[in-house]
């Protein structure tokens, strides 16, 4: 395989782990009105849990992935049990300030992870044998389990827990009255959406062989921000839609910057991040709803009424 | 500043408008184009390299294309922006490889971006040079598809402790940010300086603070005959400053990379930079690619990544030509015959083509050293430029 | 011992730097009610509007400082009219967000216009004047009565003035404003334009002591926020407090573990803070 269909496919596998962090933040933001600015953080957090683990112990991917999600659910665990208890300002700049403390560790903890260095090598699955088309059938892996996820999150969504997360959003004092435990839900929705991320950032790895504290800068969690506000923020197929519109936006908008003339190279690349900022407020001006609007089904009917 | 902006990009859109009305004149090339590309930092904390470094491949493209192109094509260079980041790298490499379906990928700047980026290169059999530091970098399994100008930290700061010795202190204080040579460069320094009978103190510092007051306290309880600032140009402004206002009086010492014009400029006091010491690699004295980047970048003291960059070009324009072929392959198997091993000396790709279309054997000597390389891609030996800062210029102490 | 007190003096110096960026910031956020992460654009703007009155139009460096607070102030509150008023009904969040996406197109114009290239103002650098066994910086004297300068104006118009009165009668109850009488979308917009033209003082003081280029603010935001937070957002007095305690916080740091985590003592700082006194360490009234 070469040419566009070689970039295609490295672009379809991107937009899987776009898509991840995505639905990480679509669960807290979309489901309880949370924000997480750390979201580089957490993705960090799984990158170098798993890539250590195969890389440094040997372990097999899959216990890689799994001590990714851990990580991940024990990071975010650790985030919010200060805040919660506060309003989402404080939430917003402290997972800000989480995000620059483990990029701070990555960089600086030379015997645990190699420092600026980074960790190259981590094993892919199945690398050997597929040779050419280790990108191809990765990309594929990444589609299955970006469904696999949405599908789980799907379900959370419609179920009890999730119009419980939504009570809280919407008005955490009634959903106190209520007799919600305000506090435990909104741990529990934030542990897992870090986990997903942790998630994503172990897939990161795996796929790319190499993570390094440099990738996990402020400007990608700009880009999932990006990706759940045009898809459509509470909507969880939103997330994946709008995670793959924004591969698509930032890779087009190399070409379509450099067709301006007489421009050079930096300004470029200025124009090119401009319109990322750009591309997010018109989304949250012109269109709140996203591209796939929330959709709040309507509670069960009670079987029988006692 | 402005006067000086706006002159230059009448000058860069008078040369585009002349180049545009010479063109069926001049290019009689043939055919597809030959495409190359640079990915340098544009944004993030590379920043301030990334856009001298893509301007100075940019030139010599220039050059060669206006003399006639190589192969009898034309060269179209393509600049993308890799943000400082991996992640964002290895998207541009990935267009650049399979969109572009260029032959090399020139200027990488961060030893991560690199890292990340080469094992596309070697798998789509595309030639990457770089100027990334870290050692790690030339002992990855790139199977000859990657060379690399800037000296090893092994070679750069056994060089440098020598000199420093030389200056004849006793007592050194080497104060770094978190880079992937940090712990070498404190290392090798340390061997070096013992064994010339001096000491070595060392403190890493966050490389975003707007201060270094109590860092440079810490240096000075050292009491330092020397202090080497081994930042980038950023964090090296504050540092500086604050080395000056706290009174110390020793010798100063740095990287070209980073105690650069720009620097030297930002700063605009005469006093603070006065004596600092700076350190390139270099050619051997006499050689004459270094006065040509020097017009290219509009200054006396041009950027040793600059530099690295002019080189990058020269050579992959000349193995181009040497091998018939514009392949990433070819490219790899050539780049040492034309430079090294022999042969009639040339610093620029235009003389450099017309040589080897010529029949001759040609051996480059770039801006920033010989460019020879061994097989990993380090470059063998070079020279380097000991230059010291007076009434703002840097000025030529030696070259050895 | 010295090398303790001088680390506190460094301390409150580069406190004083991060204290008008989070005075403007905590301004913004109790007229606004919502974090306006643009502060770092603010702040670079300003370190830019300083540099083009003193380098084009020769203005003194500490004139220029006027420079650098129109630029911000004038940019903020376009922004605010044109960007994030709109979006404020959707919640602070939203509109926070939107701050962040504005942050980067900001950093980016100056980038798209002035280039990566370091700027540096013209104003000559003096050695430390030194007394019993210290050293500042007399810049930095003029750093900090400048800072404590404003801060005092700053005082004066909240307490004294009739509009001040009126903001601080906004951020304590916005409702009972408007039945006084007081338009709180004036106030709000006045607020932004303060706020970020203190930003804007204050990244022009970080350029003197740094560089000026696209991430001149970027590189100390988090810092800034921190001091917020730490004196309780919204609080005035608080974020001088703040922004004073992590200064001296991030000195300390350098003595007591590695000098390459300073910016994350913030982070420890919020934690620990939140953690014991979750409305901060002055409470949450503007002033």
């Amino acid at each position: 395989m070469s040419g566009w269909a070689n970039y295609i496919v490295f672009m379809v596998a991107t937009g899987g782990f776009y898509a991840l962090l995505a639905l990480s933040l679509n669960l807290i933001w979309g489901g309880a009105g949370m924000v997480n600015l750390g979201l580089a953080g957490f993705f960090a957090l799984g990158a170098y849990a798993s890539a250590l683990l195969t890389v440094k112990l040997g372990a097999p991917i899959l216990a890689g992935l799994a001590g990714a999600l851990l990580v991940g659910a024990v990071g975010g665990y650790v985030v919010t049990m200060s805040t919660t208890r506060l309003r989402g300002d404080y939430l917003a700049i402290v997972t800000l300030g989480f995000a620059e403390t483990i990029r701070l560790i990555a960089n600086n903890e030379i015997w645990l992870t190699r420092g600026s260095d980074g960790v190259s090598g981590i094993p892919g699955p199945l690398k050997a044998e597929l040779g050419s088309w280790f990108n191809a059938v990765y990309a594929a892996g990444m589609i299955g389990i970006v469904a696999l996820v949405w599908f789980g999150l799907r379900r959370l969504d419609q179920s009890p827990y999730g119009r419980a997360l939504r009570a809280v959003r919407e008005d955490q004092q009634v959903a106190q009255v209520a007799g919600k435990r305000i506090l435990r839900f909104k741990v529990e929705a934030f542990a897992i959406s870090a986990a997903v991320a942790g998630l994503a950032g172990a897939l990161y790895g795996h796929f790319n062989s190499y993570v390094a504290p440099d990738i996990f800068q402020p400007l990608i969690t700009v880009y999932i921000f990006l990706a759940v506000a045009a898809g459509g923020v509470g909507r969880v197929s939103g997330a994946v839609l709008g995670a793959y519109l924004v591969v698509f936006f930032l890779e087009s908008t190399r070409f379509a910057a450099a067709a301006i003339p007489g421009l050079s190279p930096v300004q470029h690349a200025a124009i090119r991040e401009m319109l990322v900022g750009l591309a997010l407020i018109l989304v949250l001006r012109v269109r709140p709803q996203g591209i796939l609007p929330e959709r709040i089904p309507p509670a069960p009917r009670p079987a029988s009424v006692t | 500043m402005t006067d000086r902006s706006i002159r230059l990009t009448r000058r860069t859109a008078l040369a585009v408008g002349t180049a545009a009305l010479a063109m069926p004149a001049v290019v009689r090339a043939q055919g597809e184009p030959i495409r190359l590309a640079t990915l340098t930092p544009l944004t993030g904390a590379g920043g301030s390299y990334g856009p001298t470094m893509a301007k100075a491949a940019a030139t010599v493209i220039e050059d060669v294309n206006k003399a006639g192109g190589v192969l009898g094509r034309r060269v179209q260079l393509i600049s993308e922006d890799d943000q400082t980041n991996p992640e964002a790298g290895v998207r541009a490499a990935r267009k650049l490889i399979d969109v572009d379906k260029v032959s090399a990928i020139m200027g990488t700047w961060a030893s991560s971006v690199t890292t990340a980026v080469a094992p596309l290169c070697w798998e789509s059999k595309t030639m990457l040079c770089t100027v990334s530091g870290a050692d790690s970098i030339t002992l990855l399994p790139h199977q000859g598809y990657l060379i690399r100008t800037q000296p090893n930290s092994t070679l750069q700061l056994t060089r440098l402790g020598a000199h420093v010795l030389s200056l004849g202190v006793k007592r050194v204080f080497q104060m770094i940010p978190q880079t992937p040579f940090t712990q070498s460069s404190i290392s090798i320094m340390d061997a070096t300086l013992k064994k010339g009978g001096a000491e070595q103190g060392s403190l890493i510092y966050d490389d975003k603070k707007p201060t270094y007051r109590t860092e440079v306290d810490q240096a000075l309880r050292f009491n330092p005959d020397l202090i080497f600032a081994a930042g980038y140009t950023p964090d090296s402004v504050v540092l500086l400053k604050d080395i000056f206002r706290a009174g110390f009086k020793g010798k100063i010492i740095g990287m070209a990379y980073s105690i650069n014009q720009k620097l030297i400029d930002q700063i605009g006091q005469a006093e603070v930079v006065e004596g600092v010491y700076t350190f390139a690699p270099s050619p051997a004295q006499g050689a004459t690619a270094h006065e040509r980047v020097k017009k290219i970048a509009g200054n006396d003291n041009p950027d040793p990544y600059t530099c690295q960059v002019y080189d990058h070009a020269s050579m992959v324009l000349m193995a181009i030509a040497a091998a018939k072929d514009a392949s990433g392959t070819a490219i790899r198997d050539n780049v040492r015959k034309i430079s090294q091993g022999g042969g009639k000396t040339v610093d620029n790709a235009v003389d450099g083509i017309k040589a080897i279309t010529a029949g001759e054997k040609v051996d480059y000597v770039g801006a920033s050293g010989p460019c020879d390389f061994d097989d990993k891609g380090d470059i063998i030996d070079c020279k380097f430029r000991y230059e010291q800062i007076k009434a703002n210029k840097r000025t030529l102490l030696k070259i050895a | 011992m010295d090398s303790l007190l001088q680390a506190a003096l460094n301390g409150l110096v580069a406190g004083t730097i991060l204290a008008l960026p989070a005075i403007g910031f905590t301004a913004m956020f109790a007229v606004l009610r919502y974090p306006n992460f643009a502060v770092a654009a603010y702040a670079t703007l300003g370190a830019y509007g300083g540099w083009m009155a003193n380098a084009w139009l020769g203005w003194p460096a500490f004139v220029s400082l006027l420079g650098a607070f129109a630029l911000a102030g004038v940019v903020g509150t376009a922004a605010e009219r044109v960007v994030l008023e709109p979006l404020r009904p959707a919640g602070a969040l939203t509109a926070a967000i939107a701050a962040i996406a504005l942050n980067v197109i900001l950093e980016n114009v100056l980038r798209f216009c002035f280039g990566n290239d370091l700027l540096g103002y013209d104003l000559p650098l003096a050695r430390d004047i030194r007394f019993a066994g210290l050293r500042i910086a007399p810049q930095q004297i003029e750093n900090l009565t400048l800072a404590l300068a404003v801060m005092g104006a700053l005082f004066a118009f909240l307490a004294f003035t009739r509009v001040g009165k009126a903001m601080r009668a906004t951020a304590d109850n916005p409702d009972l404003a408007r039945l006084k009488g007081i338009e709180p979308r004036r106030v709000e917009l006045l607020a932004v334009f303060v706020g970020a033209g203190l930003c804007g003082v204050g990244g022009m003081l970080l350029g003197l002591d740094t560089s000026i280029d696209p991430l001149t603010g970027f590189r100390v935001v988090l810092s800034v926020f921190a001091a917020a937070v730490v004196g309780g957002l919204g609080s005035i007095p608080g974020a001088v407090a703040g922004a004073l305690l992590i200064g001296l916080a991030e000195e300390f740091a350098t003595l007591a573990i590695a000098p390459t985590y300073k910016s994350a003592v913030g982070f420890l700082a919020i934690l620990l803070v939140l953690t014991l006194r979750p409305r901060g360490l002055l409470g949450e009234r503007a002033y």
